[in-house]
Parts: C-alpha cells; structure tokens; sequence
C-alpha cells in the first residue's frame, strides 16, 4: 500500500535562480563562479536561444567572409596584372586566401573568445561571454579545447546528416542521431553547458549593462497621500506581482498603468475616496500599493518567509 | 505605525537604508570599471588602485545582502552585473606574453604530453599498424593503392607513373608548393583537430583516422618502393614529416586520453573527470597546432631549399632528436613542484 505523500504546495524558492533580469523577465538560471576570494557570485546563465543566436550570427560573417574576399578579388584591379609574369603574387594572394579559409574555419571563436571580452562578435551583440568555471582567469588552453569540440559537435553532425540525406542509410543515420545528442546536450544539463564546455570547463553567461535607477518606495509620499492599505488587501500578491508591478512603474506607460490599477483595485476591493479632489492618480496609487506590498514582503523576508506569487501561500 | 508626527524622519524600509548607506560605493566602482574598460590603467593612482578590491568585495557582499533583504529588482539587477564586471576586470583573459612562454613551453606542454604516454604508445602503434597494413594490402593486390589514396591527393603519383615521374615529384622547388605547403597545413590541423575531437564518441573514430592515414603512407612507401626511390621518399617525407606525424600521433593520443576518461573517469566524478581531461588534451593540442605550424614551414621552405636526400634526412632526424629530448626532459622538475604547491593548497 503506497502512502498518499502530501504534494508540497508551495514549491520551494529555487536557490539556483533570480528573480530578474534586464527585461524583468521573472527567474532566470544562475550557475555560480566561486571567485578565488572563496566568494558565490551569481551569474546569469546565458540560454540555448542566446547562444544558438549568437553562434547563427558568427556563421553568417564566417560564411561572407570568403565572399567578401572573392568580391574583393573582383574589385580590385587585377585584371591587368599579367598572371604568367606575376607569379609570385598569384602564390601570396592563394596562401593568404587559404590561411584566411583556416582562420574562419578554425580560428575564428578561438581568436576572439582569448581576445579581452571573451567572446565572438555574434556573442557580443546578444551580450553574452565565455567565463572559466573554476573562478581563475579564462585560459587559453580552455578556450583551445571548447572550440575543438566544436568539430564533433556541430560539422560531425552536420556532415553525417548530409550523408544520411544522400543515402548512407541506416548506419549514417543512427550515427547522425548520436551526434545530433552530442549537440543538442545544453538542453539537457543545468548550466545550459555544451560538450565543450565541460572539457574546457566554462560556461556561457548573460552580462547585461543595467544602470541603477531611482528606489520606486517613496513612503515618505505616501504617507502624505494618505492612501493606506488594509493587511487583506497586501497580502493578496507576491514576490513575483511586485517584480511586475516595478516594471510597470519603471516603464510609465499611462495606458498600462491604468490598465494595471484598475486590475488590481479590483482584486483588492478598492474604494476610491468620495471626493473626486481626493481620487490619487494611477501612478501615486500603484506607487503606494508597491511601497506597501514590498515594505511587507521585504519584513517577512526578514524573517525567513518569502512568498513566490500570489498562489503561494501566505506565511 | 501610526503615529503621524510629521517631524519624525520619513520611515524608510530596512533595504533603502541599505542602500542609501552602499551606493555611493557602487557608483565609485562602477566609474573605476568604465575607465578600466576604457583601457585607462595607468591613470589610476596607487590609492585608487589599492581601493579597487576593496570596492569589489564590498559590491560583492552588498549583492549578496540585497538577495536577502531587498525586492527591489532593479537593485539586484545592477549589482549582479557590476559584481560580474568587477569579477571580469579582475579576472578577465589577460594571459601575459611572458608566462605563457615559460609556463607552457617550459612546463605545461611537455608535461601533459608525458601525462598521456600510454595513448601516446596506443596512437603510434595505429599508425604503424596502418603504415604496414596500406604497404601490405597494395604489394597484394595494386587495385588498393587507387583505393587508398585518391587522385586528388594521389597528384600524379599513381601507379602508371614511371620511376622518372616519381622522381620528379621529390625534387625541390615544384611551382605553387609553398601554396601547396598552406593548404596541406591547414588541411593536417584539422585533421588532427578532428581526431582529437572524435575521442568523445569512445576514440574508436580516432583509432580509424590514424589507421587510414597511415594507410596512406603506407600504400605510397609500397609506391616508390616499387620503383626503387624507397630512400629518396623516405628523405622527402622525414624533412617534416617526424614534426607532422609526431603531432597527428600526439593529437589521436590527446582523443584517447579523453575517450579514456569519459569512459572510466575513476575516483573522480565524470564532470571533474573531463574538465581535467579537458585542461590536459588542450595543453597538448595546442603544442600540436604549433608542430603542424612548423611542420608546414619546414615542408614549404626547407623542402625546396635542401634537395638532397643524406640532409633532408639529417633535418627530420635532428627535429625528432629535439622533440624527443623536449617532451621527455624539459619542465620535469617544475612540475614537480608546481604538483606540491597545488597538493598544499587543497
């Protein structure tokens, strides 16, 4: 006979996430970088979506690169350039097609990812960068074998499925579906690591430039506006509402915010006060609502009880 | 909470007075990060420089105090990322010229090579297994020679060519070699590349690259054997070929080593176990991509420069005699105490 477990009804805050990001998106993933001071620093793990962007984005230029190259071919004068006398230079221009072929092909992540910002241009535009796992410096010889990896990783698969396409059958396609594992392994782990990752022991991490704005809780204002809130009334939200409600205030849209007010005065059976003169704004409204909520949140964080969202339950 | 006497100081949230007490900190070292970025470290003075760390453990515990105190996400947001562009000024990738030169040349590189002797011995007995198998396989039967090495890279050395045309094709400075020379030295890194990186499916597809490259050689030794220039390829392959084969030897023991330890990682759990393979083969194919560098210049220049056959030898011996010497002798003792202080500290 199997005991009936009681489901836990509120699933524990996850240590291994935050609650934020630049877009104020709710919960991301962290993977931690013990620094060699001995200190947990939190850093935002990049996603499969981020780096799958990034890695599209490097291709494309490692693709128009020896475009651009023919085309500069092209453009530039050497039509007149007699080929049976200028022997020499048809060699130079050759091996230095070639050798730029193999910086493209070979060294084009490595180059740049030992290069001072740790990352490839496609990984600079969506604002993400190569870290050593271990804390210490990022070392040549971890971004060496990340990038190898890249071989079994990507054209491997790349190269069976067009074997499997051209009717290597089943054995090409079985061996296909192995490596496809291989490179798709980010989806299956924690720290969204590639198979690269593990041997070079690094990890992928979303950096976002934030510029701290101005604390939204003005209780000093609210005291003065006179809006107060009843205990029922608070308690109605979470942690999670108050991220959005931030957001909200932070983006002062005048349509959301009404939108908002209304949504939430409804929910906690707000009266407006009779008098039109006394009926606070939308925004002083939310601003005070926030105020409250957070200034109660935060206290019973203090005490070792958060509450995730408005499901949650209240403790 | 009451009380409405308005002389009293505004009531302020546990992680406002928080960060009225901090801020001033943060903005100091996130201006002292921009000039870092900006590339302005000498105009840093010695207090400024002294107070650096300082402000980045302060930042450091602030994030780890506003987790747990404050809801302001915005606040949480930026010191996690001006603890992380702390962490990066200070630990960033700035490998100085001169340790890499003295600790990978002079010790890391030749001391992971030894680390991995036994897949080393296991590597180069592909290779000559292969070598002896493609000489055997074509003086059996000569349809295989066709087989094994195909017209692109045959390049005119098949088996209707006579003793004067394979001749032809040892002597020095041929039209478009040093383009040649790029080209098969780009070509041999990523080969070399591509058999370390097959060591993750088991190694078995590394035993096979080696194995059919020396196939290869094999079946074009059993060539110019056939037409008695035996010595003369044998003089035209070692000028760099000990440099090349040593490093696509040493690149398959590098995929051995980590197929070994996904495989059976040992005490170690199979993460740990592949970082520390990991560390290991990269020291070693790095050294590797080196070799294959030379190796190309030594098959681009030396090769049309020196035509005879006694010193083509004489260069491909004393590069091995150097590799040898290099790998088993240079970084011996450092290492040993680079490996005690690293047992002292954990």
């Amino acid at each position: 006979m199997v005991a009936p477990r009681a489901a836990p009804k509120t699933p524990p805050i996850l240590d291994d996430t935050l609650s934020f990001d630049a877009q104020g998106k709710y919960q991301r993933r962290v993977t931690y970088i013990t620094t060699p001071e001995g200190v947990r620093l939190p850093f935002i793990t990049a996603t499969f979506a981020e780096r799958l962007g990034a890695f599209i984005l490097d291709y494309l230029i490692i693709i128009a690169a020896p475009v651009a190259l023919i085309l500069l071919f092209f453009i530039l004068p050497f039509e007149q350039v007699d080929w049976k006398r200028a022997k020499g230079l048809g060699d130079i221009l050759m091996i230095l097609f070639f050798m730029a072929m193999f910086f493209v092909r070979t060294g084009y992540f490595m180059a740049f990812e030992m290069g001072p910002r740790a990352a490839t241009p496609g990984k600079r535009v969506l604002k993400i960068r190569v870290i050593a796992h271990d804390g210490g410096h990022l070392t040549p010889v971890m971004v060496i074998t990340r990038n190898m990896l890249r071989e079994v990783e990507f054209y491997l698969p790349l190269t069976l499925m067009g074997m499997t396409m051209q009717g290597g059958g089943w054995v090409a396609l079985s061996a296909f579906l192995w490596t496809l594992v291989l490179a798709l392994l980010p989806l299956f782990n924690r720290d969204q690591a590639r198979l690269g990752d593990f041997l070079g022991g690094t990890r992928v991490v979303h950096m976002p430039r934030q510029s701290l704005g101005i604390d939204l809780a003005d209780t000093e204002a609210d005291r003065r506006s006179g809006i107060i809130f009843t205990r029922v009334q608070i308690e109605a939200y979470g942690e999670k509402e108050l991220g959005v409600l931030e957001e909200v205030l932070r983006e002062r849209r005048p349509a959301t915010l009404a939108a908002v007010a209304t949504r939430i005065k409804t929910r906690i059976g707000w009266d407006d006060p009779k008098n039109a003169a006394d009926v606070p704004t939308d925004e002083a409204f939310l601003r005070a609502f926030y105020a409250a909520l957070r200034a109660h949140l935060e206290s019973r964080m203090l005490l070792g009880k958060r509450r995730k969202d408005k499901h949650d339950e209240v403790r | 909470m009451s009380d409405e006497d308005p002389a009293k100081p505004a009531l302020q949230l546990k992680s406002q007075k928080f960060r009225d007490a901090r801020e001033k900190d943060w903005r100091t070292l996130s201006r002292a990060l921009d000039r870092l970025d900006q590339g302005k470290l000498n105009s840093f003075s010695t207090d400024e420089l002294l107070n650096l760390p300082v402000l980045y453990r302060s930042a450091v515990s602030s994030l780890s105090m506003a987790r747990s105190i404050s809801l302001d996400r915005n606040l949480i947001g930026y010191l996690q990322g001006l603890c992380a562009r702390a962490y990066m000024g200070i630990y960033g990738p700035h490998a100085r010229f001169k340790d890499i030169l003295t600790g990978y040349f002079g010790r890391q590189w030749p001391d992971s090579v030894r680390r991995i002797g036994p897949e080393f011995l296991l590597s180069l007995a592909c290779l000559v297994i292969g070598i002896v198998a493609g000489w055997l396989l074509c003086a059996g039967d000569q349809s295989w020679y066709s087989a094994l090495v195909g017209e692109d890279m045959a390049g005119g050395r098949n088996l209707s060519a006579s003793a004067a045309d394979l001749k032809k094709t040892l002597e020095g400075s041929t039209d478009g070699l040093a383009v040649f020379s790029v080209f098969l030295m780009s070509h041999n890194t990523q080969v070399s590349i591509f058999a370390f990186a097959l060591g993750v499916i088991a190694g078995i597809p590394t035993a096979l690259l080696i194995l059919h490259n020396g196939m290869l050689l094999g079946a074009m030794l059993w060539l110019f054997a056939r037409q008695g220039l035996l010595v003369d390829f044998a003089g035209w392959l070692s000028i760099h070929g000990t440099t090349e084969l040593l490093a696509i030897v040493l690149a398959g023991a590098a995929g051995f080593h980590m197929a070994r330890r996904i495989m059976f990682p040992g005490k170690l759990t199979r993460k740990a176990a592949l970082v520390e393979a990991g560390k290991l083969t990269g020291s070693v194919m790095l050294g590797v991509a080196i070799m294959l560098l030379l190796a190309g210049l030594l098959e681009g220049f030396g090769r049309q420069l020196i035509t005879d056959t006694a010193a083509r030898f004489g260069v491909g011996a004393v590069m091995l005699v150097i590799w040898t010497v290099y790998f088993t002798q240079v970084g011996r003792r450092i290492s040993l105490k680079f490996e005690e202080a690293d047992h002292g500290r954990s």
